[in-house]
């Protein structure tokens, strides 16, 4: 089992416990077979209430950082309220794509700041496919597509890709950015024509605070 | 059979869970969420988790076509033909046509957004404010308040359709925003006709009319500027029988929501942390 830390310990705005959150992700790095190796710190952002979800992971020399909006683990229907199943399937899901970024085949990938929102979404929907074969609760496609959608289009070329998307066994980086190639050449919407603004915001203080 | 029914025995099932609006107004994480810098609240597909948000407005759009069928269904029969004229109760009949179909509607464009019925919670505030024991004052807080926020909400939504691309939440945002265009209409219609002769009664109405869209502001839901997720649809609203004076003035009441929310949330940080330590 990886060394497994959490903060904050302990939350101050919403009632989640860091010993519960801990377990967790031991169980969804058991799961997704992450290597014992790479330590594992996890930051849970409690000031985002749902539905602001959001999650970064970046690995570096010292082991693998998540941060993760407070939101990815709040009851939809019950403000505040915790809720172990959707977190578990959050911690899978964002230790499955750590556990890409640790091969060499995605060594070319941009972080997590950078990658696109295409790019984003297609390994999304890789990622939650894998979680749904092991078994995760609280995966869904149907949920997924709309998120998907937004990114790639409302297609039917967006859609065969996000079908084999979600049920590869194995990819390779350049492999998720050509499928984002494919559905950008078929995506016949306009583009914003700023810069989108990007989950990092998120994280960010007003400039004056 | 009694008149006025009380909002906590409206009919549900065990998927819907029921809030208050004050559990949001006083969540401990209000007045740090006021120290982040989230850019533009507008609702656009390129905004942080932009399907979630999507589909949480798409719920309370649902649970609020619910309750507009009951309220308009309740106006129906609580009144005798003195207070409420059989014409007026015939629009009523008319608008539960429209409210039926618009659940429906909301149901299934919720399934379409991968989301299901009472994924959500449902705050009945806009039934409550149909229990008024006065009809005018259900036409002005539902009809002119809320269904005027309606009016607000389904074109937000139609524009993020539109730029996402979305045929199916554009073409049917624009389908319930044409009927409710008609039902705050008529809301503007009944309002200047029962009151002709009641200069009192129609202020009285009026007044009420401003509580409920402050409430229903949200500490800066709807407004005209970059930290409103839902602007105010001018055009429609004019179609509807606002005026630009009551349109400016509602701008006012969103501004002072929202001022409103900021103190409430700076007053509760004062008190320290809610959990922990
Ligand atoms: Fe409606
Ligand atoms: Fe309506």
């Amino acid at each position: 089992m990886p060394a497994i830390t959490v903060a904050p310990d302990p939350f101050t705005l919403v009632p989640y416990d860091a010993s519960t959150i801990a377990q967790l992700t031991a169980e969804a790095a058991a799961l997704v077979g992450f290597p014992d190796d790479v330590a594992v710190t996890l930051e849970v952002d409690e000031v985002l209430p749902h539905p602001l979800t959001g999650t970064f992971v970046a690995v570096g020399p010292e082991g693998l950082d998540i941060w993760m909006s407070g939101a990815n683990f709040e009851d939809p229907k019950r403000p505040l309220k915790f809720q172990p199943e959707l977190a578990l399937s959050e911690l899978v899901r964002a230790l499955l794509r750590a556990a890409d970024r640790l091969r060499p085949e995605f060594s070319g990938a941009p972080t997590d700041e950078d990658l696109t929102d295409r790019q984003r979404a297609a390994w999304d929907v890789w990622t939650e496919g894998r979680a749904h074969r092991l078994g995760v609760p609280a995966t869904r496609p149907d949920r997924l597509l709309y998120h998907y959608r937004l990114h790639h289009g409302f297609n039917d070329v967006a859609d065969e890709v996000f079908r084999r998307l979600w049920d590869a066994d194995a990819l390779t980086w350049p492999e998720i950015d050509e499928a984002c190639a494919e559905t950008d050449a078929a995506d016949t919407r306009e583009r914003p024509k700023k810069t989108a603004l990007r989950k990092e915001q998120l994280r960010a203080p007003r400039p004056s605070a | 059979m009694r008149k006025i029914f009380p909002p906590n025995e409206l009919a549900r099932d065990e998927r819907f869970v029921r809030t208050k609006i004050e559990d949001r107004v006083f969540d401990p994480r209000n007045a740090a969420m006021m120290e982040r810098d989230l850019g533009s609240a507008k609702l656009e597909p390129s905004r942080p988790a932009a399907a979630d948000r999507a589909r949480s407005l798409m719920h309370g759009i649902f649970v609020g076509e619910i309750q507009a069928l009951e309220g308009a269904g309740r106006t129906c029969f609580d009144f005798d033909e003195d207070d409420a004229p059989f014409a007026l109760k015939l629009d009523m009949a008319r608008q539960c046509w429209d409210e039926s179909r618009h659940v429906e509607i909301s149901v299934k464009l919720g399934e379409w957004m991968g989301s299901e019925i009472g994924e959500f919670t449902e705050s009945t505030f806009l039934y409550e404010a149909a229990c008024a024991d006065d009809p005018v004052l259900r036409l002005c807080g539902v009809n002119r308040a809320l269904e005027g926020l309606a009016i607000d909400v389904f074109n937000a939504m139609k524009e993020f359709g539109d730029v996402a691309g979305d045929p199916v939440l554009e073409f049917c945002e624009d389908w319930m925003l044409a009927d409710e265009v008609t039902h705050v209409k008529m809301g503007s219609d009944w309002l200047r006709r029962l009151t002709e002769k009641d200069p009192e009664r129609r202020n009285r109405a009026l007044e009420f009319q401003r509580t409920v869209d402050k409430i229903f502001s949200l500490g800066g839901f709807r407004g005209e500027s970059d930290e409103n997720p839902v602007h105010l649809a001018r055009k429609f609203r004019r179609m509807a029988g606002f005026d630009e004076a009551e349109m400016d003035d509602l701008v006012e009441i969103s501004k002072q929501a929202q001022a409103d929310a900021e103190a409430m949330a700076a007053a509760a940080a004062e008190g320290g942390g809610a959990y922990g330590a």
